[in-house]
């Protein structure tokens, strides 16, 4: 399994436990970074110390920075744009839809409300994004 | 014993302010309201998912991390916490579903109920055919309104149609245009599992269901949304039926035909 870390932008403290939990038992073992908001999320994005992650789970609904506006200031920056991005949130507003998919989500995944199928969503995620994903090059990550 | 607030009273209408502009404040009021209403159906629907599942979450925790301590009567109890919980959490889908109706723009214009219903029946067969089912869809039949309304309107009584005939190996869906009280009144009629005619009123009511979910699947939305879509175009929906002897949906669509080329838009209730 490739060794690229994960950001977790979520506000709900349930949900992150939850989505912990569903990484651990389908053994996906890549270091986790939590956001609880768009704030903190930007911050870690955009610190030049931290390492980007191989994927984002963005959660639409957050406090001070909306999920929707840390996808936009990511797709705007040259390097951030990169980044592979999953919407994962509660919602299926078409508009909310249309917005992410306009401001460049690479995938929109709508949170289910029973744990076995959120937890086969986390593993379809992780193979996906972390394993047979080809994540952009290093060299592309590398902040300037 | 219990008694229940009364509703308040609307306060009686002034003699000395025009009355045409009363009636234009009363109907801004309401459609206010109105709003209102749709809006905290909406946000409450969805809303409520995320502790939904952290109900449904937990419950796994414990089943699953304690295992060793919990017992068959404590699993069963664990279980039912989570039925519940995800049957919730499709009933407030379905709220959502209704709530979307009442939100959405309202596009006027002629549409072919004819060909929506071929779709909608082509769909059916398609997902899990019953070659004993046979489709009768009247020719010519347009009807004037929001084509994706209509659409949705028309999955929901023919999807019906096609469950509560299931039971039977052999089934016939009509769907026509009759008269009823000077207008034109649209149909879908099947000849399965029927209802009792004292259970009419409630029909149409949210989750209002006459069979168990055993029988058939599904939580009571479909009328609901049914008679909403009717509503907003001004029609009246009503049904006959027999119990095993099958039921009619009727539902009219009033508003002229075909005037003009260009469809007429509605604003939407917000």
């Amino acid at each position: 399994m490739k060794n690229g870390s994960i950001l977790l932008v979520e506000d709900n403290p349930d949900d992150e436990k939850l989505t912990l939990r569903a990484l651990k038992k389908n053994n996906i073992a890549n270091p986790v970074k939590v956001a609880r908001d768009g704030q903190e999320a930007l911050d870690y994005l955009f610190d030049d110390n931290q390492p980007l992650p191989a994927v984002v789970l963005l959660d639409l609904r957050l406090p001070k920075v909306s999920g929707l506006e840390v996808l936009k200031r990511m797709r705007a920056d040259p390097v951030r744009k990169l980044v592979p991005v999953v919407i994962l949130t509660s919602s299926k507003e078409e508009s909310d839809l249309t917005n992410g998919y306009a401001l460049g989500t690479n995938s929109y995944i709508r949170k289910p409300v029973d744990f076995e199928q959120f937890s086969e969503t986390v593993r379809h995620l992780g193979m996906y994004w972390l394993v047979l994903n080809e994540a952009p090059p290093v060299g592309a990550l590398e902040k300037a | 014993m219990q008694t229940y607030p009364t509703r308040p009273q609307a306060a009686p209408l002034a003699l000395n302010v025009p009355l045409e502009q009363q009636l234009r404040e009363r109907t801004a009021e309401l459609e206010a309201a109105r709003a209102e209403l749709v809006d905290f159906a909406y946000s409450i629907s969805h809303d409520l998912r995320a502790p939904l599942r952290s109900i449904v979450g937990f419950a796994k925790v414990i089943e699953e991390d304690y295992a060793d301590r919990v017992d068959a009567e404590g699993r069963d109890a664990l279980h039912r916490v989570r039925a519940a919980a995800r049957k919730m959490a499709e009933q407030l889908d379905d709220m959502l579903k209704l709530s979307r109706v009442s939100r959405s723009e309202l596009t006027r214009e002629p549409v072919d109920l004819g060909d929506l219903a071929r779709e909608i029946a082509t769909e059916l067969e398609a997902a899990a055919p019953r070659p004993g089912v046979v489709f009768d869809i009247a020719p010519g039949l347009v009807g004037w309104g929001d084509r994706r309304l209509l659409a949705l309107l028309l999955q929901n009584l023919l999807g019906n149609a096609w469950k509560f005939t299931s039971a039977h190996a052999s089934a016939r869906i009509e769907i026509g245009v009759t008269s009823a009280a000077g207008e034109p009144a649209y149909f879908v009629r099947d000849d399965g599992a029927g209802f009792d005619m004292a259970d009419a009123r409630r029909l149409f009511n949210p989750f209002q269901r006459l069979h168990g979910t055993a029988e058939f699947p599904g939580t009571g939305i479909g009328l609901a949304i049914v008679r909403r879509i009717v509503q907003r175009h001004g029609g009246r929906v009503w049904a006959e039926g027999a119990l095993e002897k099958g039921a009619t949906f009727y539902f009219t669509l009033p508003g002229a035909r075909i005037e003009t080329q260009a469809p007429v838009r509605e604003a939407a209730l917000t």
